[in-house]
């Protein structure tokens, strides 16, 4: 999860990285109570790069001003989202502006500490400056110098950013963040150095350990859920991706899979022989470690998902296993197909499965008193094939017509 | 990795629900579990596994380890692989997935100190078909033979093993690297074990979109690997690299990556530049995983255009 602005500077003030003075204003007219002295800039809080080319920070120089460019922000949508509070913050002149982060990288299989002396909006033009310097062992403040040296920095700027960054690096460590960043990281002529905007993200495997973390998360969800009228989604809505069909036209096959690579075959298979799917479904591994459905509820309610769309019309369901029993998976594809047929949703199935109990399971699908359009396949080949039989002739024909 | 059915097997976390089914399955393939680990639970036996309460008291009750099979819930993993380093084993296999990234790094510096091999988070294990298991792989998809495997993808690495397998090949060793961001061991390392193994002669190699792994595995056959591989990848059309395939690493990396890629000269793997990247390095690559059996059989049968 990304943090708000201000929620990374929560974080930065307790480790001790500079930050300018700041209020979180819900409502335009707290401002009028404001204890900070102008000039102040209000900046807008959503999770988003290139705020400030959106229009989401504005300077104020009085009380006026502030309050119009509150009621501009707020009523300010950034891709698509609307904050739920703005930050008036001290304005602060810098003599320069820099990059700093840190994040992992997973080749190395260590940190890795980024800084370009060219921070601020013009990064992504200046990134050929950016330097890196892997934390191989136990990190020491020494890793910070080499970065602030390779930054080219000189004098007592080198000390001045290093501690900042020494200080990334312990919360990072701390609150097993996946990214911290700085960008700008103001530096004056004196030395001075000031945390200007920070972005952090959170790592999602690590955060019930972390109260103070989780507590944000939960804040947000809490915050989204009651702006918008779409609860947030559910894992398993979250994983159905629908795909653009190329010319326009789809087989309206749905593809439901376990684990990332065998969906992603599945896919890459279909779309081969012209037959692409319109969506498809990754049920994830085979069994959660933190607890969870067991993958015979995901599948019932990953069809129940999958088959909302009206323009499914065939479900190719290819699922790979070592514990979980294919008569007990094919047991759930019946029983939900059932459902679906008693509401009223006929479709066509392509069964595929493999693992224990596979000729149990083909046994139980294979059974000629079946209700429902079923073909078993007993390869993934020969689903493909069954598949590609699915698609309508009137798509093949304008697909001959295009080659 | 040294891996045999004479391999003396540690599980640590057998009284979790999956430690215990799984560790059923080992045994029952003909792994040497002599012993288990779980706090509290000493004396016990489970699985008929006799378990201690730390590493050392089961070592001093049924002497050497040689590796150990870890299924502790994932902010334990840490602490039980630092307890196997500092008792002397020297194989690390983790089969737990969503252990934080900093500790999978706290846990990689220990090892290399130690000179230990770690398999894993998140990995499906290693199976030497007809002689042990460790970990999860559903062991009726494989046989005996002279393949060795090596994937990322848990349930597309099971496919490509029953594919082999029905085609006729068998396989001398199938590892599951692990899914997750931040992994103890990588293909390069399981293509030089691979490469030194007797038992192997052609190297299967399975990726997907997602993380530069494949990429650097290709620099690394064209570089040190001696033996044929042939390469699989999944995901050409994978809509673009998103949270829905992407773990947090990957998400970190590919909004780092406009900046990043440079510094590293890896582009963020699309299907196309890992295929590019392997053919590169002249390595054959399968358009599908039933291609895999007829490009192992070109080059077993010496119809191959590389030695």
């Amino acid at each position: 999860m990304d943090l708000l602005e201000y929620q990374a500077k929560e974080l930065f003030s307790e480790v001790g990285i500079p930050v300018l003075p700041s209020q979180k204003i819900y409502y335009p007219q707290e401002l009028k109570h404001l204890q900070i002295p102008y000039p102040i800039v209000i900046k807008s809080q959503v999770p988003m790069g290139g705020r400030g080319k959106a229009g989401g920070i504005k300077p104020a120089a009085n009380t006026i001003d502030a309050v119009a460019a509150a009621q501009a922000i707020f009523h300010l949508p950034i891709y698509g989202l609307y904050p739920e509070l703005v930050l008036a913050e001290a304005k602060y002149d810098a003599d320069r502006e820099l990059y700093v982060a840190i994040v992992i990288d997973r080749n190395a299989r260590r940190p890795v500490l980024l800084g370009s002396p060219d921070g601020g909006s013009g990064l992504q033009v200046a990134s050929q400056s950016l330097q890196r310097v892997v934390v191989e062992d136990t990190f020491s403040p020494f890793y910070a110098r080499r970065l602030a040296v390779a930054m080219g920095l000189r004098g007592q700027a080198i000390e001045a950013v290093s501690m900042v960054v020494e200080k990334m690096y312990t919360l990072f460590a701390k609150k097993d963040l996946d990214l911290v960043e700085i960008n700008p990281l103001a530096l004056r002529e004196d030395g001075e150095v000031m945390a200007l905007d920070g972005k952090i993200t959170t790592n999602d495997n690590a955060i019930e350990r972390h109260p103070d973390l989780a507590q944000y998360a939960r804040d947000r969800k809490a915050d989204h859920n009651r702006r918008s009228k779409y609860p947030s989604r559910d894992p398993l809505s979250a994983a159905l991706v629908t795909l653009e069909p190329e010319n326009g036209k789809s087989a309206g096959i749905g593809v439901v899979c376990n684990g990332a690579g065998l969906t992603l075959a599945t896919v890459d298979l279909l779309c081969q022989v012209d037959a692409c799917p319109l969506s498809f479904l990754n049920l994830s591994n085979e069994i959660y470690w933190r607890g969870g459905p067991s993958l015979r509820d995901r599948l019932d309610r990953g069809l129940e998902l999958m088959t909302a769309n009206p323009a499914i019309e065939t479900v190719l369901i290819n699922l790979v296993g070592s514990v979980t029993s294919c008569d007990a998976i094919a047991e759930t594809i019946l029983s939900t197909a059932d459902r679906l047929a008693h509401l009223g949703r006929t479709l066509s199935w392509i069964v595929r499965l493999a693992g224990h109990d596979q000729a149990l399971g083909r046994q139980r699908l294979e059974d000629p008193d079946l209700a429902h359009t079923l073909i078993y396949c007993p390869t993934l080949d020969a689903a493909i094939k069954a598949g590609l039989s699915a698609t309508n002739p009137a798509t093949n024909l304008s697909s001959t017509v295009v080659s | 990795m040294n891996i045999s059915d004479r391999t003396r097997v540690l599980i640590q976390g057998i009284t979790e629900p999956l430690g215990q089914i799984h560790t059923t399955r080992m045994c029952a393939y003909g792994t040497s579990v002599v012993a288990a680990v779980s706090p509290g639970y000493g004396d016990q036996t489970i699985a008929d596994v006799p378990v201690f309460d730390t590493v050392h008291l089961a070592m001093d009750a049924v002497g050497a380890i040689d590796l150990t099979a870890i299924f502790v819930p994932p902010y334990q993993v840490l602490d039980a692989a630092r307890e196997a380093i500092a008792a002397g084993i020297h194989q690390i296999v983790i089969m737990t997935d969503g252990v934080p990234p900093m500790d999978t790094i706290e846990l990689i510096r220990a090892a290399d100190a130690a000179e230990a091999l770690v398999l894993g988070p998140g990995s499906t294990g290693v199976i030497v078909p007809g002689a042990c298991m460790i970990g999860t792989h559903p062991v009726e998809f494989y046989a005996p033979g002279s393949i060795g495997v090596i994937g990322r993808s848990s349930t597309l690495d099971y496919e490509v093993a029953l594919t082999l397998t029905e085609a006729g090949f068998g396989q001398s060793i199938c590892v599951g690297l692990g899914g997750n961001g931040i992994l103890g061991s990588s293909f390069a390392q399981w293509l030089q074990l691979l490469d030194e193994d007797e038992h192997t002669e052609v190297i299967v190699l399975l990726g997907r979109v997602g993380s530069t792994a494949e990429e650097v595995a290709a620099r690394y056959v064209e570089a040190a690997i001696d033996k044929p591989v042939v390469a699989y990848i999944a995901g050409h059309h994978a809509p673009t690299l998103d949270s829905h395939f992407g773990h947090a690493g990957e998400i970190v990396d590919a909004r780092l990556s406009g900046i990043y890629q440079r510094i590293d000269d890896l582009t963020i793997g699309t299907a196309q530049r890992k295929i590019e990247a392997f053919e590169a390095a002249g390595i054959r690559v399968a358009r599908r995983p039933s291609e895999i059996p007829e490009q192992v059989r070109q080059i077993l049968t010496g119809s191959d255009r590389s030695p």
